[in-house]
């Protein structure tokens, strides 16, 4: 046997494949950095569900089931006019207040006109322009959450009325939260309340939505937590 | 006596080693990307923005790898010269880009470990991808503001992105003085919500946080106070915010570095992975970018309306601070890197000369070419390199009309003599933005007013 034609020595065999193995990377040249895309959600899909935060899947139902609500309720105590039509009552939307222990970002904005547009929608109120109300409130430097002293009210009634926009009654919106943790995992309950004045007597009603939300770091967390077997 | 076999697929592959070789030297840069940036950078910190422009345009078209900072430094530039519109393009552009380079390419990679770590794409620097986002809201803000609420959503959720990477899932320790992160994205957003007169509450948040991350700020306190208690500004009064952008910040220099244990464990993972070698007991020292800080004479700026003294600027941003707790962070996977690199190179020579059982002559051959392919690497020193060390900022109530602004840098209670005066227009209920420039207490300082 030719002396060459030895099985060659083990770290000679190891130094090929190391070579081979390193010019073997070297075609990689086509790149492997990918692209971003997007895609329309269709209107009967769901909602993705935020891992960290609420998102659409929270703020969307309890705007449509708190406004509903709302609405269902002011329609029974709707006062009808001499042409037989129900009377619409004027309505100033102030603000969404943030109370929960999270930040909403970019959905406050969304939410105030979620909500007004559906109030505005119905037979039961006549809403007063955001615009108006924002100008209403850099004239008179009052708090959103100041309105309720009675001299405020007053300047700040009076600001729309010459504005065009008499109002009887206020309405906020408030987002509240609460938390509960079992080790890992914290379940949290999601508020949305909507509360409206009378402003010429002061009565007041409330309606509220409530959705609960689980957040886990394991994906057996919803099922170890929430065993209806346990 | 026979000369030893070589079958033709390894005969194939190492020929074409060799070919490549040369072309692998080519494509190492012999100079850093700080020395292709040192005139421009002085000529800019010398007040001539066009020619530094000139400069960073010419090195945007001729240098493909230092595109994107370049592009960072002349929206500097732009922004500073007032053309806001191409400062805000300039930045969104780089700002999709990195967001792009987060994902890895593994061809570029594999180049790196060839070459070195500047034929990677720069990515960015965490700190730069926060500040990417607050020079948009600034320039946006000194236009007509319309994205500037997006821009401060988006710089808290780069933010908060980058603390969770750095911290984990451990809280920021505000006490540690470990990554306090870069406050002003909340400052931002807090200043705009109270703009409204309505998001109180959201304004109340932006500076708890701001708070929290600046515990011993006496101005954070009292903007915290107002809008749990008080109003944007009273009746006939607006309100401007002077941002001063004071002092030279971070930038990248090449530094000769020994490995220290933590890089040769990572290193040495890494060669583990690729091949059978072994990382030997040794490394002689390698070349790593290090960033470094300038001194700075100013502290900060004073603030003077029709000639009354109204208050100093206090820091809302520590860039330096950042950028240097940031780079330390990275520091052990930077040199591993550098460390695997050496070894695969040298593991590579030692194989081609194993292989071609080259004769003396040929073996010194191979040897002088293996130590010129690793004398030829540079370090990575590309940056955005004319931040400033820290942005401040002052919020004075005024009466609505025009007011006589003067801009005077600060160091050790001692006014420094390059004062500069403005005529600013406030709006009754509204906000309206200057942004002052001090590099240094001699060098003439450049102001920007908002056009709303």
């Amino acid at each position: 046997m030719h002396p060459d034609d030895q099985p060659l020595d083990k770290n000679v065999w190891m130094r090929r494949r190391w070579l081979l193995g390193l010019i073997s990377l070297s075609p990689l040249a086509a790149g492997c950095r990918g692209y971003q895309y997007g895609h329309i959600v269709k209107p009967t899909a769901n909602d993705m569900v935020g891992s960290h935060e609420a998102g659409s899947e929270v703020f969307h139902p309890l705007v449509d089931e708190s406004v509903g609500k709302l609405l269902a309720k002011q329609q029974e105590q709707c006062v009808i006019g001499p042409d037989g039509s129900a009377q619409k009552k004027t309505i100033c939307f102030v603000c969404v207040e943030n109370k929960m222990s999270e930040d909403i970002g970019d959905f406050k904005d969304q939410l105030y006109e979620q909500i007004d547009s559906k109030i505005l929608e119905s037979d039961v109120f006549q809403s007063v322009s955001r615009r108006m109300v924002d100008a209403a409130l850099h004239e008179t430097r009052l708090r959103p959450d100041a309105l309720m002293v009675p001299d405020n009210m007053n300047l700040f009634t009076a600001v729309l009325q010459r504005q065009g926009a008499p109002i009887d009654y206020l309405l906020y919106a408030k987002l509240t939260s609460g938390t509960t943790q079992r080790n890992s995992s914290k379940q949290r309950d999601y508020l949305l309340t909507l509360e409206l004045t009378n402003i010429h007597t002061g009565i007041y009603s409330k309606e509220s939505a409530e959705i609960r939300k689980g957040y886990h770091k394991t994906a057996m967390g919803g099922v170890w937590n929430y065993n209806p077997f346990k | 006596m026979t000369p030893p076999r070589i079958d033709a697929s390894l005969r194939l592959n190492l020929g074409l080693l060799l070919c490549l070789m040369p072309c692998l030297v080519s494509s190492i840069g012999c100079s850093t990307h700080a020395k292709r940036v040192s005139l421009s950078r002085s000529l800019f910190y010398e007040g001539q923005l066009q020619a530094c422009r000139d400069r960073l345009e010419k090195l945007h078209k001729s240098h493909r790898q230092d595109r994107d900072v370049a592009n960072l430094d002349l929206a500097v530039v732009d922004l500073l010269d007032g053309r806001t519109q191409e400062a805000e393009s300039r930045l969104k552009a780089v700002r999709d880009r990195f967001d792009k380079l987060e994902q890895e390419s593994l061809s570029e990679k594999t180049l790196a470990m060839w070459t070195d770590d500047t034929a990677r794409s720069y990515a960015g620097e965490d700190y730069e991808k926060i500040l990417i986002r607050v020079y948009l809201a600034l320039a946006n803000l000194m236009r007509d503001g319309v994205d500037a609420e997006s821009y401060t959503l988006q710089i808290q959720d780069k933010h908060e992105a980058v603390m969770q990477r750095l911290w984990g899932e451990a809280p920021v320790d505000t006490n540690s003085k470990k990554f306090t992160g870069l406050p002003i994205g909340f400052y931002l957003r807090g200043m705009l919500r109270e703009q409204t007169h309505l998001d109180y509450d959201d304004a109340l948040r932006s500076y708890t946080q701001v708070a929290q991350l600046l515990p011993t700020c006496q101005a954070i306190q009292g903007d915290v106070q107002r809008v749990t208690q008080g109003v944007h500004s009273e009746p006939g009064n607006g309100v401007l915010y002077v941002f001063a952008m004071v002092g030279r910040g971070p930038y990248k220099i090449e530094s000769v570095e020994q490995p220290t244990s933590d890089a040769l464990l990572i290193a040495d993972r890494i060669i583990s992975a690729v091949g059978p070698y072994k990382l030997p007991p040794t490394i002689a020292p390698i070349k790593v970018p290090k960033v470094t800080v300038p001194d700075s004479d100013i502290e900060g700026v004073r603030v003077t309306v029709h000639s009354q003294a109204v208050g100093s600027t206090v820091s809302i941003a520590d860039i330096d601070q950042l950028a240097l707790e940031t780079s330390q962070a990275a520091r052990n996977q930077l040199i591993a890197r550098a460390v695997a690199r050496r070894v695969i190179k040298k593991a590579t020579v030692a194989a081609v000369k194993q292989q071609t059982s080259s004769n003396g002559l040929t073996s010194l051959g191979l040897d002088a070419a293996g130590v010129a392919w690793e004398a030829l690497e540079s370090a990575d020193t590309r940056c955005w390199g004319l931040l400033p060390r820290n942005i401040q900022v002052l919020r004075i109530e005024l009466p609505a009309g025009s007011h006589l602004l003067s801009l005077a840098p600060e160091y050790l209670g001692q006014i420094g003599r390059t004062q500069t005066q403005r005529q600013v227009s406030i709006v009754d209920g509204r906000n309206t933005y200057v942004i002052g420039w001090f590099p240094d207490t001699f060098t003439p300082p450049r102001i920007l007013t908002s056009l709303h």
